[in-house]
């Protein structure tokens, strides 16, 4: 069975800003600088509401 | 045919991971009925490789048996799994500490995402059912696959595909396809994992599971994952089919995600089966590719080519736009479906090349996207702060009250495909175009209690007289749904309803079909064999 390679490690310089952003329109990269934003003020207030810590809790058993 | 298994996230107030099989019994079973029981596993075989083997165990995911023994109840395998089938042709159980349902088999992809959409109703009923008994403790579903903490669980599709198909075609041509697909098929994941140090810069990645995937193809699920899974467990005739048990995909909630995801596959497995294979798009090492296409924050998704074609650089895009010529030419006009397919697979690839983000109301990656971006900048959080993977966290949350992929299907913001009567109509009902899963889903709301046991390729049913009577689902397959459904509908016992069925069998000439489901070494050995 193959296991994980040191070469799968990829690294990556550290964006100075937002990954997804794109900068100043050179290259072939994303087109459009903004992402669209959901219109609703209600999943906001959704978002608000969730527990910060919620990920640190949730813990699995792996599966298939 | 064609179905999706998807294994729900269980969170339990109060509970750890070591607790998560026996809840997750607790809430398979908080299904409410009618529901038949009595799923046999002797004709499960998940070590029977396509390759011609069977394995002698299956790997195990070292980090998680530390939870084996702590964890372990006093019930026997069968009642911790506690398997219900649904009358909607269904089934739902406890697969490792996480509730899985199965959709019935499906034959078309409206159904199947009808299907996939019901499902996460049916496990937030139970959840609904098992607080209520439970003294209101909170039980939390979520389709998705991954703890951030490096525990994954699948979402499978399977493919019911020619079993002539040679092993080294499928392989070659579903590769690039499944390292590339993710731009469109992924659900998106706040962090990475399974790699130490994580990668700079890589704060947001495409989909929940290409981290786990470490070998090209095994018959492995559960740890040493590979992206081609060999199991040979077709579920139906061996001579002829093959499953193409696929587990490199993620949980959609966004339809169009779900069709294109379904829907391309299926076209590409119906272009090997005319023999075409893909040129150009060999890669260097699939493994390496799957993580670099989900990782890339410059969605530009370039991947290594194999050095047989000279080496280079290819996108993500530039080979799915490969599949899709192929499929255009030679798929086109064969039914509506695959005109959708079609159409959407060109438009949002056309979109993922020149304006990716702009996907959010269509893909679950960028929907996830737009959400953790917002709530980041409101709440003044840098990229890595880890309440963004309690946002991503949440997205998948199947309580219409606290999911916010919900809260954006609810507001209007995400395409849909089917209507909110066709996902209820599926919750109840088997999918109308699927005689295999019509046949089980009336079986089992007639007479479930004489049900004796069920697989996906059989039944045995008590027919009150002490006999037991037989289903054997490869004879049903081919017959017609609607007439199936409309000559059962009088059966009023057991006896009568495998009669009626007998009958449209022997009209159809569809009696002596083979239903050999590998469930003999022998047959196996011999199907295997002819692969290699």
């Amino acid at each position: 069975m193959q296991e994980i390679r040191l070469d799968d490690r990829l690294t990556r310089p550290m964006p100075t800003a937002d990954p997804l952003r794109k900068q100043g329109g050179e290259g072939d990269g994303p087109s459009k600088p903004d992402v669209k934003r959901p219109e609703s003020r209600n999943i906001l207030d959704r978002m608000k509401r969730v527990d910060p810590n919620q990920a640190k809790r949730y813990r699995q058993r792996s599966g298939e | 045919m064609i179905g999706l298994e998807t294994e729900y996230g269980i969170y339990v107030e109060g509970k750890g991971a070591q607790d998560l099989v026996a809840e997750a019994t607790y809430l398979v079973k908080a299904a409410p009925g009618p529901v038949a029981t009595g799923w046999d596993y002797k004709h499960e075989h998940p070590r029977r490789d396509m390759r011609g083997f069977t394995v002698d165990h299956l790997s195990v995911d070292p980090n998680d048996a530390q939870f084996e023994q702590s964890g372990k109840t006093h019930l026997s395998d069968i009642e911790v799994r506690s398997d219900r089938v649904l009358p909607n042709g269904a089934r739902l159980y406890n697969d490792h500490g996480h509730p899985e349902y199965s959709t019935p088999e499906c034959t078309s992809l409206r159904e199947l995402i009808a299907n996939d959409r019901a499902g996460e109703r049916i496990v937030q009923r139970c959840a609904e059912r098992r607080m209520a008994r439970n003294g209101g403790v909170l039980v939390a579903l979520y389709k998705n696959n991954t703890d951030f903490h490096g525990a994954s669980y699948g979402t499978h599709e399977s493919y019911l595909v020619q079993r002539d198909l040679p092993f080294e075609n499928l392989l070659r041509g579903m590769l690039p396809f499944h390292v590339s697909r993710q731009i469109f098929a992924g659900a998106g994941k706040v962090g990475v994992e399974n790699v130490a140090p994580a990668p700079e810069g890589v704060h947001y990645q495409l989909s929940q599971r290409a981290d786990f995937f470490t070998t090209i193809a095994s018959v492995d699920t559960l740890y040493n994952r590979p992206i081609i899974n060999t199991r040979d467990e077709p579920h139906a005739d061996a001579r002829r089919y093959r499953r193409f048990h696929v587990i490199c995909g993620d949980a959609n909630f966004c339809e169009i995600a779900s069709l294109l995801k379904v829907g391309t596959t299926l076209l590409v497995l119906r272009l090997l089966e005319t023999g075409w294979l893909p040129e150009g798009v060999d890669l260097r090492d699939p493994v390496v590719a799957i993580k670099q296409v989900s990782r890339d924050p410059s969605l530009k998704w370039r991947v290594e080519r194999a050095q047989a074609l000279g080496g280079g650089t290819i996108g993500a895009v530039d080979i799915q736009r490969v599949y899709l010529a192929a499929a255009k030419e030679r798929l086109a006009g064969l039914s509506e479906e695959t005109d959708l397919v079609l159409a959407e697979w060109e438009a949002v690839l056309d979109r993922l090349e020149s304006d990716p983000l702009s996907l959010s109301d269509t893909l679950d990656w960028a929907a996830k996207r737009a959400l953790v971006e917002q709530y980041r900048e409101a709440e003044g959080l840098a990229w890595g702060d880890p309440a963004l993977q309690s946002i991503d966290l949440e997205y998948h949350n199947v309580d219409p009250e606290a999911g916010l992929y919900l809260g954006l299907e609810q507001a209007g913001e995400v395409r849909r495909l089917v209507t909110e009567d066709e996902v209820a109509r599926a919750a109840e009902e088997p999918p109308a175009g699927s005689p295999r899963a019509v046949v089980r889903g009336m079986a089992v709301r007639r007479f479930h209690e004489a049900v004796k046991s069920v697989t996906w390729s059989r039944m045995l049913l008590d027919d009150g007289g002490g006999q037991t009577v037989g289903i054997r689902m490869a004879q049903v397959q081919d017959l017609d749904p609607a007439t199936v459904r409309e000559a059962l509908e009088p059966a009023r016992t057991p006896a009568a309803f495998v009669a009626a069925l007998e009958r449209l069998e022997r009209e159809a000439g569809t009696a002596g079909v083979n239903d050999t489901d590998v469930s003999d070494d022998e047959t196996a050995a011999t199907a295997g064999a002819a692969l290699v």
